[in-house]
């Protein structure tokens, strides 16, 4: 199969898979009581009115004709207005709050990457010794830390204690920069706006350390595993055997090897995080996908909840696909 | 090998360097960029604005005094910056701040005073309402506001049909234009406190041409006639006011204010401790509000609050149709070890739903049951026909987030005191909020507990709403009482002050004898401070001015 061939099955696999998502949670947010007209109108109005507003935003049809109504809309590419606060138009909210996501997922991830790597490779090379021990014992502690109170433990010293961060918030108002991605951290390079960049980059530090530092428990384990299994192989012997200094036979030989397991890893992770980071984005009062989800949930503002499971599956479809392209480059021997 | 070991030790120490340094570094650029843009800010809408009033902002404070910004940070939420939808608390402060409408409360006090009327008339024994505008009044672009505006802001209101509409369609029959200053309404009947429902942001003139006429506008910063104007919104995250030149009245002592939304009330504490917020204000949790209280630099005000949590017996459920199993009930509870132990004191014990502080109140449930009255809860639920063999089992639901982490405490203390008797089953559940809602709307749900803010500030709003047959419809409409009906109907028309006073006392101790609601707590307000804040005002009306605060400059 060609990679052409390929990448177009994998786009088209994602139809299928999305239906099935998003019938499910159709299902589901109705099946469940309450709607977005009780939750969200006062406590005094009317059943008159209640009927009104439900009337307004199509609840009063048949399940099945909301059902065909919002899958007409959606292959028109349109995912429909939120049915709370506003009603902006979902790909508007998700536009909104996906960067802060997006942004903090991939601090968070480069942390846990950088942080895992280098405790693995020190348990991996070392491995039985003192080193390894603690290394072990560090991936275990970090990973059963309760993110809520890593990230207040530090708020209050580098927030409180020692004025250091900021405890919340993306960026001070006042210095956002021009919107092209939505990531600051981004747009501020490309404007060229040196204040927004170190701002932004300050506030994301800590929560993307909060997130990272936990997760990177996760690939100590791994590159610990994967490393002793590579190092033990003979090709190593080998190169040990050529006199290649150590140095060449780890970051060359061993880890380009290691990585394939760690890979597949990584592409997991980084899904989970986009959806899984509503903890940090609490504590640090980040303006995230996570948060809001959750929110519209408890409102059950079934539009924005659907769209956003849309343009989810869709993204993490692509990441997983990218990951499967990285492979082939890592490793020479996968070829599509 | 170990030289790698080196290696990798060094590069995860200049990754710990250069976050730091990032650290250290905004902590200065943050105070001097502020600064800049809000200078910034105001040279714009001097050039681009419609020609401004003699003097702008920064020169009407005086030099180096008070400090130009001031930072308040809330775990609330704007729903809609548009009157006709917007009916919760948050978002009725800023629209406080930016818009007024023609009574307002004296901050400190729960007395009404005009606000963008220079004078006013009651005809036809309370029924007909003549408004007299002031003449210097502009919406914050600077255009004239008339009672062609008005008119056509409680008209909106009426036909849009929001959340508020009520506030308009239950009183109000017609809006007449007299000339361009004087506004009439005429209502349907009198209504003894018309007034105060003319405080409330529905009754706020909005500026026509920017708001749509027959649709919600949910993000609209065109602001009103108020202290304020909004320059920057943010949905959930930051909302600026800027001080409006067009205001008639005094201006606000800090020219810029800047609303940064919180999703966890620790993180707003510790956003307070940090310094990146002068002011903490809704809602801090208890245990923080205690701590606070002991930081040398911080500053802790506590006010009057006018909200209330109660709980709902459905009586139309068994054996909550009985009302000796009610009284029971409201007999056992404890409400002092709820004060004490889940909120440590930041809420008062209620004994009626008209809260403490306001005019005709009396503690109707203490003087007719105590307080955790076991004994007389005993002696209720034996002739109910309940024993210690045959138990009482009370089913009782509570929301978990909606009011905070500590419902669930409050629940379990309920549960406690009730089964103190040794005659009673409490079985605690839970359903959140839309869930919650929507099973008590159709009375699948025999004992809630709910918690209520006012629309307005008079004793029908915790009376009329919770007891007259048909309106308690969140609650699924289950008591009615047709001699209660009588009293609250008659107490709304009737203007004799002393008259209301009593019937309202009367109506409370119907309320105690049959116990459909029965209050838990009253809260009280909390506002943490840095100590060179100064002009906090906490009342009853719960709404905070932004407008009178002030922090002194260079701190």
């Amino acid at each position: 199969m060609s990679l052409r061939a390929y990448v177009i099955t994998r786009i088209l696999m994602t139809i299928p898979m999305i239906l099935i998502l998003l019938t499910l949670v159709f299902l589901v947010m109705r099946v469940l009581p309450g709607n977005p007209v009780i939750a969200i109108v006062g406590m005094k109005a009317s059943p008159q009115y209640i009927k009104k507003l439900e009337h307004q935003l199509g609840l009063d049809k048949p399940l099945w004709q909301q059902y065909l109504d919002y899958l007409g809309n959606l292959l028109r590419g349109d995912l429909g207005r939120s049915m709370i606060w506003g009603k902006r138009p979902v790909i508007q909210e998700i536009m909104d709050h996906f960067p802060a996501t997006l942004e903090l997922t991939i601090g968070g991830f480069l942390v846990s990457v950088l942080l895992g790597l280098a405790t693995g490779m020190l348990a991996g090379i070392r491995s039985g010794g003192k080193v390894d021990a603690s290394m072990r014992i560090y991936s275990i502690v970090v990973y059963s830390l309760f993110i809520p109170l890593l990230g207040m433990m530090l708020q209050l010293v580098f927030g409180v204690w020692f004025h250091m961060l900021p405890v919340g918030g993306r960026i001070d108002p006042g210095l956002e920069p021009p919107t092209i991605t939505g990531l600051y951290v981004l747009d501020s390079i490309i404007s060229l706006k040196m204040d927004s960049l170190i701002n932004s980059l300050a506030h994301l530090a800590l929560p993307s350390f909060t997130l990272g530092l936990v997760l990177s428990g996760i690939y100590t384990r791994l590159v610990r595993s994967s490393l002793m299994e590579v190092l033990g192989q003979d090709f190593i012997r080998a190169c040990k055997a050529r006199g290649l200094p150590g140095r060449a036979i780890l970051f060359k030989h061993a880890l380009k090897n290691a990585l394939i397991p760690i890979l597949t890893m990584m592409g997991l992770q980084f899904a989970l995080l986009l959806a899984g980071a509503v903890l940090t984005e609490t504590t640090f009062s980040w303006p995230g996908m996570g948060t809001f989800l959750v929110e519209r949930i408890t409102y059950r503002d079934f539009t924005t909840i659907q769209g956003s499971i849309v343009f989810y599956a869709l993204f993490v479809a692509l990441v997983s696909l990218v990951v499967d392209l990285v492979y082939a480059y890592v490793d020479p021997r996968i070829r599509y | 090998m170990s030289g790698k070991d080196w290696g990798i030790a060094i590069v995860l120490l200049i990754v710990g360097l250069l976050i730091g340094y990032f650290a250290v570094g905004p902590g200065k650029t943050i105070t001097t960029t502020v600064t800049q843009t809000s200078v910034k800010t105001v040279t714009v809408t001097q050039t681009a604005g419609a020609p401004p009033p003699k003097t702008t902002t920064t020169e009407t404070t005086p030099p180096k005094k008070y400090a130009d910004t001031i930072v308040i940070g809330v775990t609330d939420k704007v729903s809609d910056l548009d009157p006709a939808n917007a009916y919760d608390f948050y978002t009725w402060e800023v629209f406080n701040n930016i818009g007024e409408g023609p009574f307002k409360y004296k901050p400190g006090t729960t007395e009404l005073i005009k606000g963008i009327i220079e004078d006013y008339e009651v005809q036809e024994g309370g029924k007909v309402y003549i408004l007299k505008l002031r003449k210097d009044l502009k919406f914050a672009d600077g255009t004239p506001c008339t009672a062609k505006d008005l008119k056509w802001s409680i008209d909106r209101v009426a036909r849009i049909e929001g959340d508020p509409a009520w506030f308009v369609l239950d009183f109000v029959n017609k809006t007449e234009v007299v000339d361009d200053y004087t506004l009439k309404i005429v209502l349907n009947q009198p209504v003894a406190f018309y007034p105060a429902v003319l405080a409330v942001p529905t009754y706020f003139p909005i500026p026509p041409d920017k708001y749509p006429a027959d649709e919600i506008s949910s993000d609209n910063t065109a602001g009103s006639v108020g202290p304020y104007k909004i320059t920057k919104w943010v949905r959930d995250q930051v909302l600026i006011l800027e001080a409006n030149p067009y205001y008639y009245g005094e201006k606000p002592k800090t020219p810029k204010v800047i609303v940064k939304f919180y999703k966890d009330a620790t993180t707003l504490r510790l956003a307070l401790e940090s310094g990146e917020i002068d002011i903490a204000w809704r809602t801090l949790n208890p245990t923080d509000i205690k701590d606070l209280m002991k930081k040398p630099d911080i500053q802790v005000i506590e006010g009057k609050g006018s909200f209330i949590r109660y709980i709902v017996f459905n009586t139309k459920i068994k054996p909550f149709d009985n009302k000796k199993v009610r009284q029971a009930l409201a007999a056992a509870l404890d409400r002092k070890a709820i004060a004490e132990r889940v909120f440590l004191g930041t809420v008062d014990p209620l004994y009626s739903l008209v809260p403490m502080g306001m005019w005709s109140h009396i503690d109707a449930f203490k003087d007719k049951y105590g307080e955790a009255n076991i004994e007389l809860a005993k002696k209720l639920l034996k002739e109910a026909g309940y024993s210690e063999s045959n138990k009482l089992k009370v089913e009782l639901w509570y929301t978990p987030s909606h009011y905070g982490d500590t419902e669930a405490d409050v629940a379990a203390l309920i549960k406690e005191a009730w089964e103190k008797t040794g005659m009673v089953e409490v079985t605690v559940k839970s359903a959140e909020w839309s869930t919650y809602l929507e099973l008590t709307r159709k009375g699948q749900l025999p004992v809630t507990l709910y918690g209520w803010y006012p629309d307005y500030i008079d004793p029908d709003n915790y009376l009329f709403p919770f007891l007259h047959t048909g309106s308690n419809r969140w609650l699924g409409e289950p008591y009615s009482n047709p001699e209660l009906d009588k009293i609250l109907e008659k107490a709304q028309v009737s203007l004799d002050h002393k008259e209301r006073e009593q019937l309202y006392k009367q109506a409370q101790q119907i309320l105690a004898e049959d116990a459909p609601i029965v209050p838990i707590f009253q809260g009280k307000l909390y506002v943490a401070a840095k100590k060179n804040v100064h002009g906090i005002v906490l009342d009853p009306i719960m709404l905070l001015r932004y407008y009178l605060i002030y922090k002194e400059a260079g701190s």
